[in-house]
């Protein structure tokens, strides 16, 4: 961390903070709960889904927030928005946060557009003179024409947003929470939201943002957490926290397709293992971007012909990014023993961009017409490059004298 | 968090407030005027039922008509009554609000407790200068004493609101019971009789009920009937007392609603 973001302003900081749920199946659960909270005891049989969580968000230093669904993200940011308290430790917010999560969730349904950005407004803490101000701007922003005069219940949940939106917008929160990227209204209202955000932040404004994409997040962020259970696993620079996300990602996965490809024995060629640059165990490895990845395949063939490989490399996500075969390059393996070929292949320099990747290795008959078995290793690349996509197509800039 | 008072809460209250007024003469084509008639309307049903029908007197000692002695005892009950009520389910009423906005959650309780007595707190002055219209003589001087007991009523009321509200998110059965136990509070205090109707032995019974001294207090300042009793200090007691509870549970309970609600 650089002394001028330690000199930046802090906006939130928490400490060691939790969250427990209380577990009440039956009404007399609720009445002895309320006894219990009356004496300032804690729940009993609590179910933790935030556990010992701190951070510190300095002005201009957004943060990315990763994890799997049910990793205890959207209860964080509840305890941050002030919506929800938490059950340990310590919040201290010293800034005007602003979320754009449930846009319009605030809204009267009965009452009017207008009337509504007063009341909303009021909530975010508009004085009745900044509102009056302001009004013309929101409306403005909002651009649903004479349907800011009607009863909200009446708008398409389109409009709600964007008159949500409008309102988050005229407040210029010193904090923004935002998940995902706003994948609501048309598309010219997604623009000028984007564009907005991009503004705000090119202002010194700063952003907290939940997302399952690295991208958004490497792109937005200085620093990410990473959530896992309610647990903080990963808590640093972006790069170092969605490597750790994504490698964790891989092994995971990894040990899932193992388990649901286990090599069923007595098929005509069988792959026996699969080393990527010398490991063979099922933990995925992570290698840095643009170095070299070697991959040893074993291939048992059990009436003695000689096997051939196919050989995939895809995305985390499925996404294909390179297959070849061991007959397209005339490829022959080195024989073992009796029954068991050897493959090795190598990428000098492999082109991957950061992120999870899985190498494929299939086992085919001769005449390469059959696939006979797979095996799956992960691996993640590493590095801080900003480019976009999978792979580095090599390029080089003309400039025209 | 019910301690600190920031300019904005006072705002929020405002607002709140405002909204729980507007909500309620919503939709009614007569709107406020409403508002101003009903205390009236109801005025003239009570004289007609228990004066002309029903020919409901006094007791001896007790220097004054019988419609100026009820309207000055049910409008400040029904302010207070009604408080604890709408006050009651305040919080359970606004769980989607309080899911997704921050906002002091007192300010929902006490928005409504305020509405009510704004709401009956014209009401009632109205009921006065209609009364003084019809020839009741009234002690003027002793308005503000009336309006000071009316605020400590409100206060009292705001108390007990806060405390019913946050329990209500936990035991859903008390918006029920409170209904209930309103009622007969209501009997159990003198506000259709005076205090000599009761054998001599019950009458200092009522002093154990903090609303009696509220209703006669209230007689006494504006009409000058009866005389103060020692049973009177509960104009202090009961809305410091319901108060300090009420914000204490409050406090206590509220950092949970959203576990519960």
């Amino acid at each position: 961390m650089s002394t001028a973001v330690e000199a930046a302003p802090l906006l939130v900081r928490l400490h060691d903070v939790g969250k427990d749920y209380p577990q009440v199946a039956r009404a007399s659960d609720r009445l002895r709960a309320m006894a219990r909270l009356l004496r300032n005891a804690p729940h009993r049989d609590p179910i933790t889904v935030l556990d010992g969580v701190s951070l510190e968000i300095h002005a201009g230093e957004s943060l990315g927030v990763i994890g799997e669904n049910g990793a205890g993200k959207s209860t964080l940011l509840k305890i941050l928005s002030g919506v929800l308290a938490p059950t340990r430790g310590s919040v201290e917010v010293r800034a005007s946060i602003g979320a754009l999560l449930e846009l319009g969730a605030g809204f009267n349904p009965e009452l009017s557009g207008r009337d509504n950005i007063e009341m909303a407004g009021t909530l975010m803490g508009f004085s009745a003179r900044e509102l009056a101000a302001r009004m013309d701007e929101i409306v403005e922003f909002a651009d649903i024409g004479r349907w800011i005069d009607e009863p909200v219940k009446h708008y398409s949940s389109g409009m709600v947003v964007r008159l949500g939106f409008a309102l988050v917008a005229a407040r210029r929160p010193q904090l923004l929470i935002t998940d995902e990227v706003l994948a609501v209204g048309d598309e010219a209202f997604q623009r000028k939201c984007i564009r907005w955000i991009e503004d705000y932040l090119a202002g010194g404004g700063t952003l907290m943002l939940v997302s399952h994409s690295m991208f958004h997040v490497q792109k937005l962020c200085r620093r990410a957490l990473w959530l896992d259970h309610g647990r903080q696993r990963g808590y640093g620079e972006v790069y170092d926290v969605t490597q750790q996300y994504l490698a964790f990602q891989e092994r995971r996965i990894a040990a899932q397709e193992e388990s649901a490809t286990t090599s069923l024995s007595g098929q005509e060629f069988e792959v026996r293992e699969l080393a990527l640059n010398g490991a063979a165990q099922q933990t995925a490895i992570s290698i840095e971007a643009g170095s070299a990845l070697e991959l040893r395949i074993d291939v048992r063939s059990r009436d003695g012909r000689v096997p051939a490989l196919a050989l995939g490399i895809v995305r985390a996500d499925g996404t294909a990014v390179y297959g070849v075969t061991s007959a397209m390059d005339s490829a022959l393996p080195k024989r073992l023993d009796d029954d068991t070929w050897r493959f090795l292949v190598r990428f000098d320099a492999l082109p991957l961009l950061p992120g999870g990747y899985l190498a494929r290795a299939h086992a085919m008959d001769p005449e390469e017409l059959r696939l006979f078995d797979t095996m799956e290793r992960g691996f993640a690349v590493r590095g801080s490059t900003r480019e976009l996509g999978m792979v580095r197509l090599s390029h080089e800039w003309l400039i025209d004298a | 968090m019910t301690l600190r008072v920031s300019t904005h809460d006072v705002a929020l209250l405002r607002h709140f407030t405002v909204r729980a007024l507007r909500q309620r003469f919503e939709g009614t084509l007569t709107g406020l005027g409403w508002a101003v008639a009903q205390p009236l309307v109801m005025l003239g049903v009570y004289s007609l039922m228990f004066v002309t029908v029903l020919q409901a007197r006094l007791p001896q000692g007790v220097d004054l008509a019988f419609v100026p002695f009820l309207a000055v005892g049910l409008w400040p009950w029904t302010a207070f009554a009604e408080s604890l009520v709408q006050g009651t389910t305040s919080i359970q009423d606004n769980a989607s609000l309080l899911s997704k906005v921050a906002l002091p959650r007192a300010v929902l309780v006490l928005s409504r407790v305020a509405a009510a007595f704004a709401v009956h707190g014209i009401g009632f002055l109205l009921i006065l200068v209609a009364l003084a219209a019809f020839g009741q003589p009234l002690r003027w001087e002793g308005l503000i004493l009336a309006l000071g007991i009316f605020a400590l009523l409100g206060i009292a009321a705001a108390g007990l609101a806060l405390a019913l509200a946050a329990m209500q998110v936990f035991v859903r059965d008390l918006a029920l019971v409170t209904g209930q136990l309103l009622t007969a509070w209501f009997f159990l205090t003198p506000i259709f009789y005076a205090r000599e109707m009761l054998p001599a032995r019950l009458q200092p019974l009522l002093d154990a009920n903090p609303m009696t001294a509220f209703i006669e207090a209230l007689r006494w300042s504006l009409f000058g009937v009866g005389t103060p009793t020692i049973g009177w200090i509960a104009l202090l007691w009961f809305p410091l007392a319901t108060l300090a509870i009420g914000s204490f549970v409050f406090r206590r309970l509220s950092r949970h609603f959203e576990d519960f609600l």
